[in-house]
């Protein structure tokens, strides 16, 4: 991870492989791991049905934390994805980067505060969508002068330093984590202390990489709950 | 930086991960899981269905038992109330038969004995009136002889005793 990418210019955009094909290895294992979990569901679950049940009681149980009434049903499966999604992009860095030729061609698309910011901008597209579609548009309009209409401005801020704050904070844990990771690596390949060093790179390696499972797996869980909670403010007429 | 590029194949690859998501693995075992607490609300109405009539059941059979236990009661007690009149009938009845058929016998020997007695009375009488003919060859009036014998054995049985 030298923040040297490689970039192909295509249709006049600019793509960021490593970005794209981690975000395509990610979805496709999402959705293996997810097509696989739920092969023929039963009434009597069992073995990996009772996984993705926990996994799906899970996220609906965010949901309806932020959402209890009856709101909340059509975000569950937003929720779900999003979780899977975040989780398993937070994760795939940690156990695979590739750099060939100077550039970085594989690490968590999470450490690129565009992705984040980009998965920030579709919650809160989605809140203000669904804001107008669920309260109409003078609903969603009035929503802005709630709970007095001074707080107008202060309104208004917060809509971009909720999509700031939920882009950068995921970012900046798994941007840091991997960082970390990096230099562990390169202090274990350094050679300055030897076989000592290599031994106590590795083992600090292998806590880190555990520390940040850990972290990402937070990370997700925290993303999910405070875009439900975004929406929730959006959505949830008071 | 080449965010936009990014920025829409994220939004792309995530709108179809949703799709497939959604239309795989979220939707039957969503629909498994609601499936499954549907069963579970119905299972527990019926479970509670069944046990109130089971309890009305078992009160109603409760109170058939008591009656049944009452009428059984009842029902041997008018049988042995029975038993014990048909009883006293027939023994009222054999005492009765016994004392008729007694009397009755008491009768008949009695008769018996004073026909016995009669016969004999006439008899000895004829006899003694041949006996007496023959040697006396004279002829008795035949009224007189019989007083004659009346008094003779009258005299007789006072000799023996009382008959």
């Amino acid at each position: 991870m030298n923040e040297s990418y490689p970039y192909v210019k295509l249709f006049g955009l600019t793509f960021n492989l490593t970005n794209d094909i981690g975000i395509l290895v990610t979805a496709v294992l999402a959705f293996c791991l997810v097509f696989w979990l739920s092969r023929k569901p039963q009434l009597r679950p069992s073995g990996k049905q009772n996984v993705l049940e926990y996994l799906i009681d899970f996220t609906n149980g965010i949901v309806k934390q932020s959402m209890p009434g009856p709101e909340g049903n059509r975000f569950g499966l937003l929720a779900f994805v999003l979780f899977v999604f975040i989780f398993l992009n937070n994760q795939i860095g940690l156990f695979l980067q590739v750099d060939v030729g100077g550039k970085t061609w594989f690490r968590s698309p999470t450490a690129d505060p565009v992705i984040t910011m980009s998965l920030a901008m579709l919650v809160l597209l989605l809140s203000h969508y669904f804001a107008v579609a669920m309260k109409g548009f003078g609903g969603y309009l009035k929503g802005y002068i709630e709970p007095v209409s001074f707080l107008l401005p202060i309104n208004i801020i917060e809509e971009f330093t909720n999509f700031m704050t939920l882009a950068m904070r995921l970012y900046g844990n798994i941007f840091a984590g991997e960082v970390l990771v990096l230099l562990i690596r390169q202090f274990a390949f350094s050679g300055t202390g030897g076989i000592t060093s290599l031994i106590v790179g590795f083992v600090l390696e292998m806590v880190w990489q555990g520390f940040s499972v850990f972290i990402g797996s937070i990370q997700a869980y925290v993303f999910v709950t405070l875009a439900m909670v975004y929406v929730s403010h959006k959505v949830v007429s008071e | 930086m080449a965010s936009l590029g990014d920025t829409l194949f994220l939004l792309l690859t995530f709108a179809v991960l949703l799709f497939l998501v959604g239309k795989f693995a979220w939707g039957p075992v969503t629909k498994m899981m609601s499936e499954r607490s549907d069963k579970i609300n119905n299972d527990l109405d019926y479970a509670e269905n069944a046990r109130t009539e089971a309890q009305a059941l078992a009160e109603k059979r409760q109170a058939e038992l008591k009656n049944s236990q009452a009428d059984a009661v009842k029902i041997v007690s008018t049988a042995k109330q029975n038993g014990e009149k048909q009883r006293q009938e027939l023994v009222d009845a054999a005492h009765a038969e016994v004392a008729t058929l007694k009397a009755n016998a008491q009768q008949d020997i009695a008769q018996q004995k004073a026909d016995a007695l009669n016969s004999a009375k006439d008899d000895v009488a004829e006899l003694s009136l041949a006996i007496a003919t023959k040697i006396i060859g004279k002829e008795l009036n035949a009224d007189d002889q019989q007083a004659l014998i009346d008094g003779y054995i009258k005299g007789l049985g006072d000799v023996n005793g009382n008959h």
